[in-house]
């Protein structure tokens, strides 16, 4: 885990820095009247002396493994940035196409294109689910999930 | 009697026909939650608390403990017949459950553990009856020092016992704490973090990063490895242990019990600690430890009645002290307090219908919970056999719907999607989520309990070991920090001799 901790440790260190730089801006008080910087001020400081074990230990121990162990590896990268793309879209949309319509074309994409089912198996499975799930959540839990484009309905 | 009436008083609430329904629910969803891997209860109860939004506080609480004892049931099924374990209290389950499944012994390795939960559960519903107010009564002496410190003993017990690195756990903590901080600081009113977003002004919701870390970011991980299912296909006979059995096994379930029942106490322990522990102490207590590993029952036996006692006594820090002793209790607080209830020493004269009620409803619900999955075990293999290529979507799913109905609010969705991904990464790097779920549920009181401790003693920091209860939970908090080091030397040391 040599390469690894590196990069996470020098992560949470800029992190770190940036934090306890941040709560010395709000103020930290002084110690029988700690502000509101106080207690993040120290955190910071702690989780900096912390990365710092971890980047000087990461470059004590030079991983033998370390080409076996790779970040990245072969994973399914594309599949995991698509999903998550798809995820971030179905947030950013739903208020405007509404619960119905955002959830079928989620369902139709993860399940027909991501997992490249037959086109009618993924569309009749992503009826059946966006119907179920919206008779589950909007009329027996009144979740009052947007309904977006479709507001003319008023069902 | 006080206790008697009290447990009388909770059996009226938790009997209620609408709270037996929810008990049933809970208890069943938790089951279904245990059984399917990739859905462990800290997500399940994230997931689902939306729902509880419309119910009473008492139902709400009640569906929600189901949930999370019904999934420590529920693993136990997948660990015995397919060799997954359900939910990482069920680790250990695998190890001698599924060797029985492979010699044809199914039956009796589920039987006997759902017999095991089931005394193991009571047990520490009945350990929780007597304790309880006890410690509540305790904890109403306690000042902003003591708590800070048993707080401070709480974040560090997690990361002791966290897996992998404790100096990440350590900073896991470190930023939890600072996540807590983000948004109006209770004390001078000022906006801390927030630089102008609007859904960080009302701070970081526990449940939206708890659905991130726990739903979202296991999903990915998912999706890279695909899950290998061998599901056995003899059929399960006998579920009712022999004799033998029960001879073999029943001092691995009291054993188990009692060490469970403490090891939930604990704050930062757990059902997973406690199932571990109870099989490394069967292994040494038993006459023939060449077969563990090999299908002992006794290794079934002990860490399941284990895990069922440790998620009962799991209940007692966060009823009487407010304090959470694990994330699964962190979002119950958390969802505690959207329910507008703050659990602490007074939630049992404040709540007692709450108190009581949720205790009764355990008793209930164990009892709810071994009609339910012996019988029904043939329908949870048949769950199993739903392909991961349904499953994954319908998770996502409800993880967005859970986000957003949280507050009807399109921030907490991308809040959650964010932490799916810092969860993933976590979860690459190994970097252990747990410790930061707790310190974003415990930072807020941390904060204010230090800054008043301060107050109080105008500035000096003697207050937090001047007094005894205070000082003895920090003394503890030294001890587990300090130990690993020192027996990190040690073998380093020895290593270095050899």
């Amino acid at each position: 885990m040599g390469k690894a901790d590196r990069i996470s440790g020098i992560f949470w260190l800029i992190f770190s820095l940036f934090i306890s730089f941040e709560s010395y801006k709000l103020g930290l008080g002084a110690l029988n009247k700690p502000g509101p910087g106080f207690l993040f001020f120290w955190t910071g400081v702690v989780i900096g002396i912390l990365s710092v074990t971890i980047i000087l230990r990461s470059i004590g121990k030079r991983s033998l493994d370390e080409a076996k162990e790779s970040i990245s590896g072969k994973l399914n990268v594309t599949k995991i940035v698509l999903v998550l793309l798809s995820l971030f879209l179905y947030a950013l949309l739903m208020e405007w196409l509404g619960f119905l319509i955002v959830t079928l074309l989620l369902f139709i994409f993860l399940l027909g294109v991501i997992e490249k089912k037959r086109w009618w198996f993924a569309v009749s499975v992503s009826l059946l689910i966006t119907a179920l799930t919206y008779m589950v959540f909007e009329m027996g839990l009144q979740s009052q999930l947007p309904k977006g484009l479709l507001e003319f309905l008023r069902f | 009697m006080d206790v008697i009436q009290n447990v009388l008083f909770g059996f009226q609430v938790a009997l209620q026909p609408i709270n037996l329904i929810y008990c049933f629910l809970g208890v069943l969803i938790g089951t279904l939650v245990g059984v399917l891997p990739g859905l462990g209860p800290s997500a399940a109860i994230a997931l689902l608390l939306p729902t509880t939004f419309k119910l009473t506080p008492v139902s709400g609480t009640i569906m929600l403990a189901g949930i999370y004892y019904g999934a420590m049931y529920g693993g136990s099924t997948t660990s015995i017949l397919v060799n997954i374990p359900g939910e990482p209290a069920s680790v250990v389950t695998c190890l001698d459950g599924y060797q029985m499944a492979l010699k044809g012994r199914a039956g009796p390795a589920l039987g006997i553990s759902a017999f095991g939960s089931f005394i193991a559960g009571t047990f520490a519903v009945i350990a929780l009856t007597f304790i309880g107010p006890f410690l509540a009564n305790l904890a109403l002496a306690f000042g902003p020092p003591e708590f800070f410190s048993l707080m401070i003993v709480g974040i560090t017990v997690l990361t002791y016992l966290s897996s992998g690195s404790m100096i990440k756990a350590l900073m896991m903590a470190g930023v939890g704490l600072i996540l807590s901080g983000v948004g109006m600081d209770t004390i001078s009113g000022k906006y801390r973090f927030t630089y102008q977003i609007q859904s960080l002004l009302d701070g970081i919701g526990v449940v939206p990063v708890a659905m991130g870390l726990f739903g979202i970011s296991e999903v990915l991980l998912n999706l890279e490895t695909e899950i290998k299912r061998d599901i056995l296909t003899t059929r399960v006979r006998n579920l009712f242990p022999t004799l033998k059995d029960w001879a073999d096994s029943i001092w691995s379930i009291i054993r188990g019990s009692v060490l469970g029942f403490f090891l939930g106490i604990i704050p930062g322990g757990g059902a997973v600690v406690a199932s571990f522990a109870s099989y490394a102490i069967e292994k040494k207590a038993s006459k023939h430890p060449e077969e563990f590993g090999k299908g002992a029952i006794q290794g079934v036996a002990g860490p399941e009645a284990a895990n069922n006692a440790a998620a009962g006594g799991a209940f007692i820090p966060l009823l009487t002290l407010g304090i959470p002793a694990n994330p699964v209790m962190a979002i119950l607080l958390g969802a505690l307090m959207i329910h507008g209830l703050t659990p602490g020493p007074l939630l049992i004269r404040n709540a007692p219908d709450l108190f009581w009620g949720t205790i009764a409803s355990m008793y209930i619900g164990n009892g709810m919970l071994i009609v339910l999955n012996l019988p029904l075990i043939p329908m949870w293999v048949k769950v199993l056999k739903v392909p991961y290529y349904l499953l994954y979507p319908l998770i996502l799913l409800f993880c967005l719907i859970g986000a957003y109905s949280l507050e009807n609010s399109v921030g907490d969705v991308i809040m959650m999607l964010i932490f799916g991904i810092l969860g993933f990464l976590m979860k690459k790097f190994r970097y252990d989520g747990a410790p930061m779920i707790l310190a974003l549920v415990l930072g807020q009181k941390l904060e204010t309990s230090l800054r008043r401790s301060l107050i109080m003693s105008h500035g000096d920091f003697s207050i937090f070991i001047s007094r005894p209860i205070s000082l003895g939970f920090l003394i503890v908090a030294v001890l587990l920090l300090v130990v690993p080091i020192i027996t990190q030397r040690k073998k380093l040391s020895t290593l270095k001799e050899d």
